[in-house]
């Protein structure tokens, strides 16, 4: 009887050390399935047609993408993310500089911490709206201190040269914070034994910085790199909060183009606003493929 | 090569006083240890030395310079820490290169005297790795190998063997020895261990809560102790202390009763004030046969077998505990009766206030 049992186990006996990791798995790929990748799918498949939302899609084939490299209102969008892109980067140095000022023991550095780290604690919408009033005009900080220094007012949202910039410097503030709380955590790693040693054979400030601290603060610069990149991509809720796009659409970036073209009262083009995320989700996936490569070829290495 | 000497130097974080006025003299070409139980100050002494650390006051001169405000990269030292703290992101021969690169020499230069520490130290086949790929002791090797390239005047260790496993341990003692024959270079070395200690240095510091207890050579340590501090920090199984009673005897002679015998040491030229003192015997000097110049008789309460010695840890008449080592042949039990041999001259004796009066030199 004893040996019956032992020679012929249940299915779920020999199968257990396999099946138990994708049963943990589970919950987490159903969701990623039903939330993430058939909606990549269906967003491809309305991109081929024209479709309000509610009635009948019509099939129309490539005809929203032909339409989109004629619409002028795409490449200022286009135009406007790589600003961003290239702009947002500039949190990193930033981050990083905040963290190696922070990186010390003086009375009361964790509630100095804290400070710099509120940016990232507090809502897009409220950044958004407090750069709104920094920047106001008549009233605005921002407009008084330029009015000081120069004389003339700006109004920096409304002017379709500075409207981008401005959002961006928004942008940076909480993101700033967000990648020196990376670099902080990176320090904290650094064996204080290893920057005396640098001392000793003779590093200082900078060399001491490029040497000895920045390769082994990789790990932090990779993850900021990652979060920038594709935070910038994504930016939509500052330019909706600040200027809505404006003015007369020069501050608009792709995902809030998309967003005015299939949800807003400009009408319901959800093919039309489909293909624009077609096309923003195949600029994020260039960044994402870069990025999952090299963490694989670490992984292979370590 | 350089002499390093310290006078009255000092160390103060805030109110906390941790060096509380060193001199010292270390020869050119000599190893020195530092050694003392953990939070004496040793560690900071040697910093202090390395420039880590500022001194609070006090002058400090390597090679007849005062180095006391100057850098740590232009003292002319160099400094293996007890983590090795080697950079992991370098390979090797980068990690050894990498002080000569820091102060502008040419790369070949720089590949000559890496490629020369690395023969030295056996590292040739590992220039190429990175310090994750090492074991404890090539790590080590590694470390000194970066403070070699910089041709230091003086090599600093922070406790560099602490890391390793006692056999690593035995055989980097010996490497580090042959290291200070083959470069004579003056060398600084701190440890807890009083065996490391006593194999390696030619003087040993012995250092407690920021002060010098005594200088001297291992042997003058184990022989000549100062005080009762380093008499109990400086011997394994460290000395026997009894509190006894004495009375000045005649033509310099001090007589000591130990429970169950009395013992007359000589005194020499000083002279014993008598009363309660402190008696201390070595327990490789008590002989487990009975021979000697005073008998008391103990009884086994613990007994470790060593094969080539016996440790016994015996109570005496009065309940006061010593350990005597005996040769490995020793055959007494737990509870059996031990007569136990007091030769006069490895005695010591010291004052209620710690300093010797008496020290039982059997070298003389």
């Amino acid at each position: 009887m004893t040996q019956a049992v032992s020679s012929a186990p249940g299915f779920w006996k020999k199968n257990q050390q396999k099946l138990a990791p994708w049963l943990f798995l589970a919950p987490g790929l159903l969701m990623f399935v039903i939330y993430v990748l058939v909606p990549i799918f269906q967003s491809i498949w309305i991109s081929f047609h024209d479709w309000d939302g509610l009635g009948e899609k019509v099939w129309i084939g490539l005809g929203n993408y032909v339409e989109l490299i004629d619409d002028e209102d795409f490449y200022t969008s286009l135009k406007n993310n790589i600003i961003w892109l290239v702009l947002y980067l500039l949190s990193i140095p930033a981050g990083l500089a905040v963290a190696l000022f922070l990186n010390q023991t003086v009375t009361g550095i964790r509630l100095y911490k804290s400070l710099f780290f509120f940016p990232f604690v507090i809502s897009q919408v409220v950044v958004g709206l407090m750069f709104t009033w920094f920047y106001a005009p008549d009233f605005g900080l921002f407009s008084q201190l330029l009015k000081w220094l120069t004389g003339e007012e700006v109004a920096v949202l409304a002017d379709e040269r500075y409207v981008t910039y401005g959002i961006i410097a928004a942008g940076l503030w909480p993101q700033t914070a967000y990648c020196m709380i990376l670099y902080l955590t990176g320090l904290n790693n650094i064996n204080p034994e290893q920057v005396e040693a640098a001392r000793m054979d003779g590093a200082k400030g900078a060399k001491l910085l490029w040497f000895v601290v920045l390769p082994q603060l990789a790990p932090a610069t990779f993850i900021a790199m990652v979060v920038t990149v594709i935070g910038s991509l994504r930016s939509f809720d500052l330019v909706s909060v600040m200027t809505a796009g404006g003015p007369y659409g020069t501050s608009q970036v792709l995902s809030y183009f998309m967003y005015e073209q299939a949800l807003s009262e400009y009408g319901y083009r959800m093919g039309y606003g489909a293909a624009i995320a077609v096309i923003l989700f195949l600029i994020m996936m260039i960044f994402i493929t870069l990025f999952i490569v090299r963490m694989l070829s670490q992984e292979r290495n370590a | 090569m350089a002499d390093v000497s310290l006078r009255d130097v000092k160390k103060q974080f805030g109110a906390l006083s941790v060096i509380k006025g060193v001199d010292l003299d270390v020869k050119d070409g000599e190893f020195c240890v530092f050694v003392g139980p953990s939070g004496c100050g040793k560690s900071t002494l040697l910093r202090m030395i390395a420039g880590l650390e500022d001194i609070t006051s006090g002058a400090l001169s390597i090679g007849g310079k005062d180095m006391t405000s100057v850098g740590p990269s232009e003292r002319g030292v160099a400094m293996v820490f007890q983590s090795y703290a080697l950079y992991p992101h370098m390979t090797v021969a980068e990690n050894i290169g990498f002080g000569l690169k820091m102060t502008g020499h040419s790369k070949a230069m720089i590949a000559e005297r890496t490629a020369a520490a690395a023969k030295l130290l056996q590292l040739e086949p590992l220039l190429q790795r990175k310090p994750g790929q090492l074991s404890g002791g090539q790590r080590q090797r590694v470390a000194i190998g970066r403070a070699i390239v910089r041709n230091p005047q003086v090599f600093l260790f922070d406790e560099p063997l602490s890391n390793l496993d006692a056999a690593l341990r035995v055989q980097m003692r010996t490497e580090l020895s042959k290291l200070h024959q083959d470069l004579k270079a003056t060398m600084i070395y701190v440890t807890h261990d009083q065996v490391e200690a006593m194999t390696m240095a030619d003087k040993i510091v012995v250092l407690s809560a920021g002060k010098i207890e005594q200088v001297g050579s291992p042997l003058e340590l184990y022989h000549r102790p100062n005080n009762l501090f380093v008499a109990g920090f400086i011997g394994s199984p460290k000395m026997n202390f009894l509190t006894v009673n004495v009375t000045a005897g005649e033509g310099g002679k001090a007589v000591v009763s130990l429970p169950g015998a009395t013992v007359v040491l000589d005194a020499g030229a000083t002279t014993i004030a008598g009363g309660e003192m402190t008696f201390g015997l070595r327990p490789e000097h008590v002989d487990a046969k009975g021979k000697g110049d005073a008998q008391i008789q103990a009884t086994v309460k613990l007994a470790e077998y060593l094969g080539s010695e016996t440790l016994f840890f015996v109570t005496l008449a009065d309940g006061s505990e010593m350990a005597v080592k005996a040769d490995g042949l020793a055959s007494q039990r737990p509870g059996d009766t031990i007569t136990l041999g007091i030769n006069a001259k490895a005695c010591h004796l010291f004052n209620t206030d710690g300093t010797a009066v008496i020290n039982g030199d059997l070298t003389r």
